[in-house]
This record gives C-alpha cells, sequence and structure tokens, in this order.
C-alpha cells in the first residue's frame, strides 16, 4: 500500500526531477515571500550554479510584480508584490524558465574574479583569540600558540600552520550568497583538493576584528565589522564593507563583495596589510577586481571529475585526523 | 528643523517600505515596526504613506518645532502635549516655531508611537532609503537614535495649514491591549518534512510570551520542546533547526534551536535555520506594539488568499476615504 503523507501546505508546487535537473520545491513564505529549493539539503555548488543562472533568467524575464532576489547555496528567496503578481503566475513562470536553463551544463556564471591581501595569522585576530582564552575558555582546544591556525591542520591532517596557508592559498574561494549581516560572503573552495574543514568555536568568540577571515564547517566568511563570531579565524584581510564609502570599489554601496565572486587570497605582511588598510581609506588603493569573466560550468565540472581520487585522498588524510582532535 | 532636547529610550528616522532591494547584500529593510501607524501619520498631514517619519520607542521624547507646520501623532499613547496642552493621537494639529513637544514614557498598551510632520523630515537617502538600519548603523539621522541636541531638518515648503484637522475614522483605530492575534502562514519549513503535525498544531493554539529581549532585529517567544520530525539538520548541523542556510523572509518566525523569534525590520537576511512560519504582511504591524516581556500573542493561521484580501483591505483603510475633518 503507497504510504499517505499529510499535504504539505508550506509547499505550494514541485516540479519533479527530469533528466540532469535537480526536483524543485516552491514554498509559501507568507504572502510576499516565495521560497524555492533544488534537490535535497546537500552541499553541492553545482546546485548554487544553477541557481545564479535561474536568478539571471528569472530578472531578465521582466516579470511584473518582481521585487527582488536572495540565491543561496540550493535556493532562491524571492519577494514579489502578490497584488500585482499572484503567486500561481510567478510558480509557473519559474517552471517555464527551469526549461530554458535545462542542464546546468550550459550555463556561463559572470563572476568577478577578487584578490584580497591576506595577512595570515596576524597579530589583530591574535589579540582577540588571547582574549578569549583569557576571559572566555581557557582550555579552548582549538587555540595553540595563541591561533586557530595549528588547530586548522590538525583537524585537517596538514604538517602545520604553513600548509594550511598553501591550502588557502590554492583555491579560489566561491562566494555563493551574502548575507546574515550587510556584506558577509559565503565561501566555498572551487577547488575541492584543498577543501579544508573546521568545527565552530564553542562558545561563540564575543569579538573578531573587523576584516578577520575565518573558516567554520567548510564555509569560509569575512567578517565585515568587529563583531562576536564562532569560526576558527586564519587571518585578516582589507575592509570588505565601508559606511563612509572613502574608496571608489565602495562608491555604489558600501558592500564590496557580490554573490557569485570568486575570492583569491594573496599572502602579504602585518606591516603590508596595515599601509593596504591605510591606502584604502585614503581612496588611493585600488582593489584588484577582474569582472566579468564567467565561470564555465561544463569546464568546472570536467576540473572536478579529474581530480576526484586526489580528493579523495585528502578526505581520507582529514577522517583519519579528526580522530585524534578534541571538538571545541 | 526639529530640536532634540531628549531623545528618549529610542527615537529613529524612518521611511516605508524602508530599504528594499538589499536583501542579496545581507541588508534587511529597516523601516517602521507597525506600518499602519506610521502610514497613517504620514496619511494625516498630507505626506506620501512612505515619507521620513519619527519612531518613538516607549516615548519621552522632547522636541521644539523652528518651523510652521502641521503635525501627526500616532501609535501607542504617550500622554503627549503641545506647549503643556494634551495633543490628540490619529489626528492632525497646527504647530508653530518655538512650539514644545513632549511625550512621556509609555505605561498602558501598545509600545511604539510615530511623529510625522507635513513635508517630511529631510535626511539623506542611503542605499535608496531614508530608514535607519540600527545593527548596521546607517541610514536615517547619521544611522543612530536621536538624541539630545540634534537637530533635524525639515523639507522646505509644507506649512501644512490645508492638512490640519484631519483625522481617522475612530472605528479604524487600532485598540493595543496586552494580547494579540496575528495572522500568519504556514512555512517555508513547516510540517511534515521539518516539524511534525502535531508541533504546527501547538504553534497556531499557544499562548505566547513575548520576551523582554526583543528589538528591532527579533522579537523573541518563549522556548517550546518541539517533536521535529527529523532527528538532525544533516550536514547542516547537529540540531534539526538546523538547514543548510538560506534567505530569511522579512516578517518570518525563526525557529532558533528551540527559541521562536520573528524577524523584524532590523533582522538578519540569512540563516541556517528553519522558518516554521511568516506573518503576513496586512498582520506584521501589530509586531510594533507588542510590549516586550509582558503582552502574550496568538499565530492564527490564515491561507494565501486570505492575506492578499487583507492586504487589500489595508490598503483601503490607510487611505484618504478613512480621514474626516473638523
Amino acid at each position: 500500500m503507497p504510504q499517505v503523507m499529510p499535504r504539505n501546505r508550506a509547499v505550494i508546487d514541485t516540479l519533479p526531477a527530469r533528466g540532469a535537473r535537480p526536483p524543485v520545491t516552491y514554498r509559501y513564505a507568507g504572502d510576499r515571500f516565495l521560497l524555492l529549493e533544488y534537490g535535497d539539503m546537500v552541499l553541492d555548488l553545482t546546485m548554487n550554479f544553477r541557481i545564479f543562472g535561474l536568478n539571471d533568467a528569472l530578472k531578465r524575464s521582466g516579470v511584473d510584480g518582481l521585487i527582488e532576489t536572495v540565491p543561496a547555496l540550493r535556493s532562491m528567496l524571492i519577494q514579489y508584490d502578490s497584488l500585482r503578481l499572484p503567486t500561481r503566475r510567478l510558480v509557473d513562470t519559474l517552471k517555464q524558465l527551469e526549461e530554458t536553463i535545462a542542464s546546468v551544463d550550459d550555463l556561463n556564471i559572470p563572476s568577478r574574479r577578487i584578490e584580497l591581501p591576506m595577512a595570515f595569522e596576524d597579530r589583530w585576530t591574535r589579540a582577540d583569540i588571547e582574549r578569549y582564552v583569557k576571559f572566555t575558555r581557557k582550555d579552548a582546544p582549538n587555540v595553540s600558540n595563541g591561533h586557530n591556525i595549528e588547530y586548522i591542520a590538525r583537524y585537517n591532517g596538514l604538517r602545520d600552520p604553513e600548509e594550511v596557508i598553501h591550502y588557502l592559498c590554492a583555491t579560489e574561494w566561491w562566494n555563493a550568497c551574502i548575507g546574515f549581516w550587510p556584506g558577509l560572503p559565503f565561501m566555498f573552495p572551487l577547488d575541492p583538493r584543498f577543501a579544508i574543514v573546521t568545527p565552530k568555536y564553542n562558545p561563540t568568540r564575543p569579538w573578531t576584528p573587523e576584516g578577520a577571515v575565518g573558516i567554520g564547517g567548510p564555509c569560509v566568511a569575512i567578517y565585515p565589522v568587529a563583531s562576536p563570531g564562532g569560526y576558527q579565524l586564519f587571518g585578516r584581510t582589507i575592509p570588505i564593507f565601508d559606511l563612509q564609502q572613502r574608496n571608489p570599489a565602495f562608491k555604489d554601496n558600501p558592500i564590496l563583495l557580490k554573490a557569485a565572486d570568486r575570492v583569491q587570497w594573496v599572502r602579504v605582511t602585518d606591516e603590508a596589510l596595515e599601509a593596504i588598510r591605510e591606502q584604502v581609506y585614503a581612496g588611493t588603493y585600488r582593489y584588484k577586481i577582474v569582472g566579468y569573466e564567467s565561470l564555465n560550468v561544463k569546464s568546472y565540472l570536467k576540473f572536478l571529475e579529474s581530480v576526484k581520487p586526489e580528493v579523495a585522498a585528502f578526505q581520507r588524510r582529514q577522517a583519519e585526523a579528526v580522530k585524534q582532535v578534541a571538538i571545541p | 528643523m526639529l530640536e532634540v532636547l531628549e531623545g528618549g529610550i529610542q527615537t529613529t528616522v524612518q521611511d516605508f517600505p524602508g530599504r528594499v532591494g538589499y536583501l542579496d547584500l545581507g541588508t534587511y529593510p529597516a523601516g517602521p515596526m507597525d506600518h499602519f501607524a506610521f502610514r497613517t501619520a504620514n496619511l494625516l498631514v498630507g505626506n506620501a504613506q512612505g515619507a521620513a517619519a519619527l519612531e518613538v520607542m516607549v516615548g519621552g521624547l522632547k522636541a521644539r518645532f523652528h518651523d510652521r507646520r502641521a503635525l501627526a501623532l500616532t501609535g501607542a499613547d504617550t500622554q503627549a502635549t503641545l506647549n503643556g496642552t494634551p495633543l490628540p493621537l490619529w489626528e492632525s494639529v497646527a504647530v508653530k516655531a518655538g512650539d514644545l513637544l513632549e511625550m512621556k514614557m509609555l505605561k498602558g498598551a501598545g509600545f511604539r508611537s510615530y511623529v510625522a510632520v507635513s513635508g517630511a523630515f529631510d535626511v539623506p537617502e542611503y542605499m535608496g532609503s531614508r530608514a535607519t538600519f540600527t545593527v548596521g548603523g546607517f541610514g536615517g539621522f547619521e544611522g543612530r537614535a536621536l538624541k539630545k541636541g540634534d537637530q533635524v531638518r525639515l523639507n522646505p515648503g509644507g506649512t501644512g495649514d490645508t492638512q490640519v484637522g484631519r483625522r481617522l475614522r475612530t472605528n479604524l483605530r487600532p485598540q493595543y491591549g496586552t494580547h494579540s492575534e496575528i495572522e500568519a502562514m504556514r512555512g517555508p519549513q513547516a510540517d511534515p518534512d521539518y516539524m511534525t503535525p502535531d508541533d504546527m498544531a501547538f504553534f497556531f493554539s499557544h499562548t505566547w510570551k513575548v520576551d523582554r529581549n526583543s528589538n528591532r532585529m527579533g522579537v523573541r517567544l518563549e522556548s517550546h520542546k518541539w517533536q521535529w520530525a527529523r532527528t538532525g539538520g544533516g550536514i547542516a548541523g547537529g540540531h534539526p533547526s538546523n538547514i543548510l542556510d538560506n534567505g530569511y523572509a522579512v516578517w518570518t518566525v525563526n525557529v532558533c534551536g528551540d527559541q521562536p523569534i520573528i524577524l523584524v525590520a532590523d533582522g538578519p537576511s540569512l540563516g541556517g535555520f528553519i522558518c516554521n512560519a511568516t506573518l503576513v504582511s496586512a498582520s506584521t504591524w501589530k509586531v510594533g506594539q507588542l510590549v516586550p516581556g509582558r503582552d502574550t500573542i496568538r499565530f492564527k493561521e490564515v491561507t494565501m488568499d486570505e492575506a492578499v484580501q487583507m492586504a487589500q483591505t489595508l490598503d483601503t483603510t490607510i487611505s484618504e476615504r478613512s480621514i474626516e475633518r473638523g
């Protein structure tokens, strides 16, 4: 006998999988928002690429009553004026658009490459980590020699902080979405051979300097302003948020990064970082932005296929390492 | 110009619908917590409903006018006076240079009051809006709440002489109490996939207490032991309230671990917890009047069709046809 599931009143409609296209779920989020989701809850950048393909197609469709979209990992939140655009019409439009982006392989995603200088294991994040040990948790297993970077090495089976830095610089970081706080990027490694992971702080850290960069799970974030935080810190970069818009990079708004940007770390010393930060605020520093190249999904997927054995080998190394390491 | 003599607890410049179009850059819209009272205040003084006006939380604002304008106060009753004489609510009056507005600290029902003047407040647009975003410290008047000594400019013109003596019909004025019923729709993450049907039945029948730790970011309710449909959050984390990060609708109910939090004007735009229900646009204004640590609410489930109908009705209510003169 088929199992009878209770009706899901939060779901407006679904589109079953067809060929390589994942299933799509359309959910109510009140009378002004709709949440679209691809496939199951797995971390798969190809889902994120497809979200950008759909986002682009939706914005070009010019459907009347669309207000804004929030692309995320495997979902997109859509704000619409339901007095002008009935939900049914919006869902029908979204379903039709799926046909126009039938294969994620064919997508070319407009993407900027941004080089950000990074002082690894810098003195500013070190100061806040030391405060954490002093005032919040004396026996924090994720702090050695006053920083988190050795813990990141041990947790991933890497030799030392130098190897962590090598891994972080060996891949571009894909900004899958922006959110939580204005301008905060959620970034993932495009080259999975260098996909390090870490657990988060416990309890969270009450202080983090502006521009600090950290990793939680597989995700790397830059802190746009000084704030509490839970990610393991590994360095500090230049401002990605400036209310006073003191640099041409902030001319349109105070937020530097956009979803679908690719970030590359360029190692610098604390002194060099400090000098560049001063130039940023003086308005003389030019952010190194190459825009818009596009990310060709087909060649990217081919690349993923080619590195599979190496990725599997690193994952085995990580799995072994985790057994020896305390979780915060 | 309005000269601030006392700023009160939190008085901010807001506009409606706030900073729309920046959710994908991580910025919630800000704007008034009670858009009914806010829009009505503007309507009474002849402004566009979204024009910049003041949101005064729990009263305490003391300010002097330096121009001739029409003034309207709406929302919670702060026993306001003009030069010592009691001021009516939901009604526009004339003010002239030198007049002193005083609002007492709120004691009764409701939590926020609104002050609109003809011509509207003149603060710079920041990312397309004049609304104060308290979390990011931008928009409004220098990105912050008003304080003693601030001089808030008014737009030129707009003496408002023809806008004086306009009143919202008495039967349309909201009656704030200690308990509210707030209309919401199920989802995006409800039952049977994230919560159990019993969890959702509880959610829509329970009388929830508003936590004292509530503000323009979130209105917190009490924690509850949910049954949950899942045992964990899969790759997103150990708790069944965890999901892969997604965008949060404005005015959604975010269940963070065991605690439901209504994400309001200055909330987070994206995160990794389920949202089991979302307030409908015609009901969100009631949240702005909830007194933290005292009031209770119940969520009433409505359908999409009902929500659209309510939105149309509300737009009709906040219109010229609801204004009487005298």
